[in-house]
């Protein structure tokens, strides 16, 4: 694991954290989740950020994503600069520059949910 | 403040340009520093604000910042592409010539514009890759970074690079491994019958870090219980010269 160059005290690890859920609807839909998010502000040298796939996901659709970054390098074939070019299409008919679609997954291979597959 | 970066030697190097000092909202200082060399600079700053001396053992430069109101990430991300004609023979001088830097990263914003304005790997064509690494660490053995470490590597059919490489990019950003440090960065390597995928973490010989890496990759991408996976440690790959022969098998 890492090694830091200073030298922390040692804590003990805070063992729980209380989260009142008044209604059901308020349990994550995830089994593997907790309710309040997976955000653990209580790790060992300090608050650490983790995001589900779920939610790195949903922030795809902001509109921020939508403007292409400052100093993209132009590599045909690999990066897309803004054309406007109608017939900028992948094979999988997605458009490069209008992603409207909202999740990606179920797009290039047509399978929608995560099941295992023959690799 | 940025964590130290484990480091065996000091030096002290003073670089002197235009800076600005953004305060993010989370109280995180970013320190943005103008170079002339495209190279990725990031070495620590201590900060005082007429000129930066950079010693290591402090703070990491971010070249990047969120911007208002987006999600930050752990760590900055950069993206490389490197792509090799097969008529022209593997060496290290050529790799880092053939390698190339994309941008950098520093929220979940930033990172999806990037990655929707790149090419599926699954539509790249040739001996391609895509690497994804930490802000600071080239993807190549010979870094620092990577001088005692290995990657696991998956090989997959065709066909299902794009969305392996979206899972396990997503699986690095949102730090699902718990390795603290170790990850290093990712990496999908397009070729002719097959695609492989990559994760290169700090310490090969660290058996708790490459196992809980090991079984992260099984939930995150979902595989069969059947899947193999191989590590290399990146000194057997500088021995032999290849990235994915004579790996060792993990079942």
């Amino acid at each position: 694991m890492s090694t830091d160059v200073q030298k922390t005290t040692a804590k003990a690890i805070p063992s729980t954290r209380r989260v009142t859920i008044s209604d059901s609807a308020h349990m994550p839909h995830d089994y593997s989740t907790t309710p309040g998010g997976t955000l653990f502000s209580t790790t060992p040298g300090g608050t650490r950020i983790i995001y589900d796939r779920k939610f790195l996901l949903e922030c795809r659709s902001s509109p921020v994503t939508k403007t292409p970054p400052k100093g993209l390098p132009v590599i045909p074939g690999v990066t897309s600069p803004p054309s406007g070019d109608p017939t900028e299409k992948t094979q999988n008919g997605e458009l490069l520059n209008n992603n409207n679609i909202p999740a990606p997954e179920g797009s290039n291979t047509g399978d929608d949910s995560q099941f295992e597959m023959d690799i | 403040m940025k964590r130290t970066r484990k480091s065996q030697t000091v030096t002290m190097t003073t670089v002197t340009g235009p800076t600005t000092t953004t305060t993010i909202t989370d109280g995180r200082q970013c320190v943005q520093v103008q170079v002339n060399t495209l190279s990725s600079i990031t070495t620590p700053v201590c900060l005082p604000p007429v000129s930066l001396s950079v010693c290591r053992q402090c703070v990491q430069v971010q070249t990047v910042c969120p911007g208002a109101g987006e999600h930050p990430l752990q760590y900055n991300y950069t993206f490389w592409y490197s792509r090799r004609t097969p008529s022209r023979p593997a060496s290290s001088q050529s790799y880092e010539q053939n390698i190339r830097q994309i941008g950098t990263v520093a929220s979940v914003e930033q990172f999806w514009r990037f990655y929707s304005h790149l090419v599926r790997p699954g539509d790249l064509s040739g001996h391609s890759d895509f690497h994804l690494f930490k802000e600071g660490i080239k993807p190549m053995w010979e870094d620092e970074s990577n001088r005692s470490g290995g990657k696991w590597i998956i090989r997959l059919r065709k066909g299902l690079a794009s969305r392996f490489w979206e899972n396990i990019i997503l699986a690095m950003l949102g730090e699902q491994f718990m390795v603290g440090e170790e990850i290093c960065g990712a990496v999908v390597s397009i070729r002719f019958q097959e695609d492989i995928l990559s994760i290169w973490n700090r310490t090969s010989n660290d058996q708790m870090t490459t196992s809980r890496i090991r079984d992260t990759l099984r939930r995150v991408l979902n595989l069969p219980t059947n899947t193999i996976m191989e590590y290399k440690t990146h000194n057997d790959s500088l021995r032999d010269n290849s990235s994915f022969r004579n790996t060792k098998i993990s079942l």
